[in-house]
């Protein structure tokens, strides 16, 4: 620990400042001999997906860092203007894929603003249960990663073994583990099994328990805390500047959350208490998610207990398939199937631009319609984008080793990213 | 919640001056700028409170509404005016939609007030043709880096004042910006397969 | 057939019983045993694929059973490349580059359906299949394949070692 220089050890304990000219380059120092430019990525172990970063070091001190971004860019907006508004939801989930319900969800949530639908009770109540679900799911494959990302392996075997549990729940409810496409424009693309409620709450149970003891096993880790206390320090203005949400801001002291402070869908009648921790460093950062995913076992036990009876989807039958025994019976209903399917419904042309509180932060989708049967424009609000422009300033002069822990601290995803 | 949303985005348009039109749907305020005004308006926005941008979307208006008008009518509730039966390629629709604007490229700016309860957001758009810069907020909001070079390289907006305007995602050499209506979406010619 | 009763070891060295106590083989079946019980993956993920291909190894799926025990982080290690995830055309040249750095033999999967054809991403951005570049050994289907649909990739790859089939970059280079 001693054996570095206190000059290259000066960026480390320091918070982060807005870099200039250019934000999110830190320009290292102009023919310095003793530099080294090293690549990182596109493929490296940290699996946080297929970024590059260019560092110039200096020793072992970063003075020097830009991304390269665009590796897994897919072209997934483009593609859903091929496509009819209901057939477009299967390309959403693929954007950010470990968190693959928000994304369908924010984009159903854009379509029905446009076509001014509302969304039954249940179906608000069963949307917000799998996206507690969703940031259960993504905080667990962040410490996993973020654990092996320091050197502690051992955490990325727990971590995907309760990951394995919950996506036990999405197969259970939409059919498949990943990128089941469970949001339907109207509510959920089918009511939850008669199961569900004694699965959720076994699953809920058992990670009760594993959720307590990952906070044992890093948070009162020595080798951890020393890695990642004072590390890559957020204040509350440079995340506001550099335009951090969701985690990321609260571990800084910004108390700011979508499902408390702009509540849409089930959230607007259960109460979501944001947590904010005050450091803003690595070890927040890592400790505030695991809070929040025993907070979201709280929220999902809350929407269990809470789940109102009814429809599950709307009941607009220009937009929404009728329920297949009506088929039989009434000629209406076969016609509105029909249409729908191949035709597929007209949404009415306008912006609308919907949100949620996504696991890494504010998911946002912005949709332009042209009132015809296909999205004119979709582009999703990317929290990984935004927050990749904080890497170089956060890095200023930190080792190399930080870099690591700095990167893997801010949970980007690299499908969000590049889209 | 929209009317003082409203206000706020008269109050900025009076700021701006000439050209700046506010127009309110489905409880999203518009305010409609001049493209080398963008950075004021951001500024002026930022001191009325609403000092977080959350997303910079680009969007090209190249053959809206011409195309694709086959499709099952949307919810009569958001229909205004009758049903015109006989509007030929129609299946109920009466009025043809015009864009909100005049030229072929819009950039919209979500803008989030997170101090008041409830939150207030306003999207600013400016419009541009091809060619045309948009004034860049890099200066206003640090956060519109990556967003502003996202929209020149897969829309091909060039933003003026950018520190470092070059491609983002695809690679360096790359010809043509892809989300644009004319450019061909790709991929391989597959048999059998005509209809995407 | 007469049965050498237990407790009797000095019977098994008679000449006539030698063939139930040696097994004859050839070397290159003894290799092929070998290298396909011990396959270690290349930790190389792409996209959502890549949270599927963690979940084989992680203790429900398990693929260490099957030999995969180690992901190498280096290309040098390891002997199968799972191709797991959209390949952009940036992307490209850097798979390229990894599979030279990987020594022979090796073997190429391609999970899921956006590296095996593209995928439902049939546009400017998705290379229509990863065997455009790197020769493919075997083709796993899903959206993202289970992790039990990865390891069954694994094993018919096994399958094919065993069987003797060349990998296929050594079939293209006949072919060519």
């Amino acid at each position: 620990m001693a054996s570095t220089l206190p000059e290259q050890r000066a960026g480390r304990h320091v918070p982060a400042e807005v870099l200039s000219p250019i934000p999110s380059v830190l320009i290292p120092p102009a023919d310095d001999p003793d530099t080294m430019l090293l690549n990182l990525g596109p493929n490296h172990p940290s699996t946080h997906g297929v970024l590059r970063l260019v560092a110039t070091l200096n020793g072992e001190t970063v003075v020097g860092l830009h991304n390269e971004l665009g590796y897994v860019h897919t072209g997934i907006e483009k593609n859903m203007e091929q496509k009819s508004y209901w057939k477009a939801i299967t390309y959403a989930p693929r954007a950010d894929y470990n968190s693959f319900f928000s994304n369908e969800l924010v984009y159903c949530m854009a379509v029905e603003k446009l076509l001014e639908l509302e969304v039954p009770r249940r179906a608000e109540w069963i949307r917000a249960l799998f996206n507690e679900l969703q940031r259960l799911h993504n905080h667990l494959i962040f410490l996993g990663t973020g654990s092996i990302d320091l050197g502690g392996i051992a955490l990325l075997f727990y971590c995907f073994r309760e990951r394995d549990r919950v996506l036990d729940l999405f197969e259970l409810a939409g059919g498949v583990r990943m990128h089941a496409r469970y949001a339907q424009v109207g509510g959920v693309a089918e009511d939850v099994p008669a199961a569900f409620d004694r699965e959720a709450r076994a699953v809920v149970k058992e990670l009760r328990k594993r959720v307590d003891e990952y906070e044992d096993l890093i948070g009162q880790q020595p080798i951890f805390r020393d890695r990642t206390k004072g590390i890559g320090i957020i204040t509350p203005d440079f995340a506001r500047q550099m335009g951090l949400t969701g985690p990321n801001a609260r571990a800084s002291g910004v108390d700011w959350d979508l499902r408390a402070h702009a509540p849409y869908g089930a959230y607007r009648e259960i109460n979501v208490q944001p947590i904010v921790l005050q450091n803003g460093d690595v070890y927040d950062r890592y400790m505030i998610r695991v809070f929040e995913m025993r907070q979201s076992l709280d929220i999902i036990e809350q929407l269990l207990d809470g789940l109102p009876s009814g429809p599950w989807i709307a009941d607009d039958r220009k937009v929404v398939l009728p329920p297949r025994h009506e088929l039989h019976t009434s000629m209406e209903s076969l016609i509105h199937h029909f249409k729908l399917v191949t035709e597929g419904y007209r949404v009415p042309a306008g912006e609308a631009y919907a949100y949620v509180e996504g696991p890494r932060g504010e998911l946002g989708c912005n949709l332009v319609s042209d009132g015809s049967a296909k999205p004119w424009r979709v582009h999703f609000r990317s929290a990984s984008l935004v927050m990749l422009q904080s890497v170089a300033a956060l890095c200023n002069g930190v080792l190399i080793a930080d870099l690591i822990a700095i990167l893997a601290s801010l949970d980007p995803n690299m499908g969000d990213c590049d889209r | 919640m929209s009317a003082l949303v409203q206000a706020d985005a008269e109050r900025i348009a009076a700021a701006i001056g000439a050209g700046a039109k506010v127009s309110q749907a489905r409880g999203e305020v518009t305010l409609d700028l001049p493209r080398e005004r963008i950075a004021d308006a951001c500024a002026a926005a930022r001191g009325a409170g609403y000092d977080f941008l959350c997303d910079l979307a680009a969007t090209d208006y190249l053959g809206f509404a011409s195309e694709g008008v086959a499709g099952y009518w949307g919810s009569p509730s958001t229909m205004d005016g009758e049903r015109d039966l006989n509007h030929p390629g129609s299946t109920g629709l009466g009025a043809v939609v015009a864009p909100p604007g005049d030229k072929r490229f819009a950039v919209s700016y979500q803008l989030l007030d997170r101090t008041s309860r409830p939150a207030r957001r306003l999207r600013l758009r400016v419009w541009a043709d091809d060619g045309e810069a948009v004034q860049s907020i890099v200066g206003v909001f640090p956060c519109a880096d990556y967003q502003e070079r996202e929209a020149w390289d897969l829309m091909g907006i060039p933003f003026d004042g950018h520190p470092a305007l070059e491609r983002i995602f695809l690679p360096e050499g790359w010809d043509g910006h892809p989300h644009r209506k004319d450019y061909p979406i790709g991929g391989e010619p597959v048999q059998f397969s005509d209809a995407v | 057939m007469e049965v050498i009763p237990p407790g009797r070891p000095n019977s098994a060295l008679r000449a006539t019983d030698i063939e139930r106590v040696v097994m004859t083989t050839t070397v290159d079946k003894v290799l092929n045993w070998a290298a396909s019980n011990s396959l270690w993956p290349f930790g190389f993920g792409l996209a959502c694929c890549a949270m599927e291909m963690i979940a084989m190894l992680t203790p429900r799926y398990d693929v260490g059973r099957f030999g995969s025990e180690i992901i190498r982080a280096t290309p040098r290690q390891s002997d199968l490349l799972i191709v797991s995830g959209r390949v952009s055309h940036r992307m490209a040249a850097p798979i390229r580059e990894l599979y030279e750095q990987m020594l022979e033999p090796k073997w190429v999967m391609a999970m899921g359906a956006c590296s095996s054809t593209g995928g439902m991403f049939a546009n400017y951005a998705i290379l229509q299949g990863v065997d455009k570049i790197v020769p493919v050994d075997i083709y796993v289907p899903g959206c993202p394949p289970r992790p039990e649909a990865v390891i069954e990739g694994v094993m018919n790859i096994q399958k094919k070692i065993q069987a003797g089939i060349p990998p296929a970059y050594e079939q293209q280079r006949s072919q060519a």
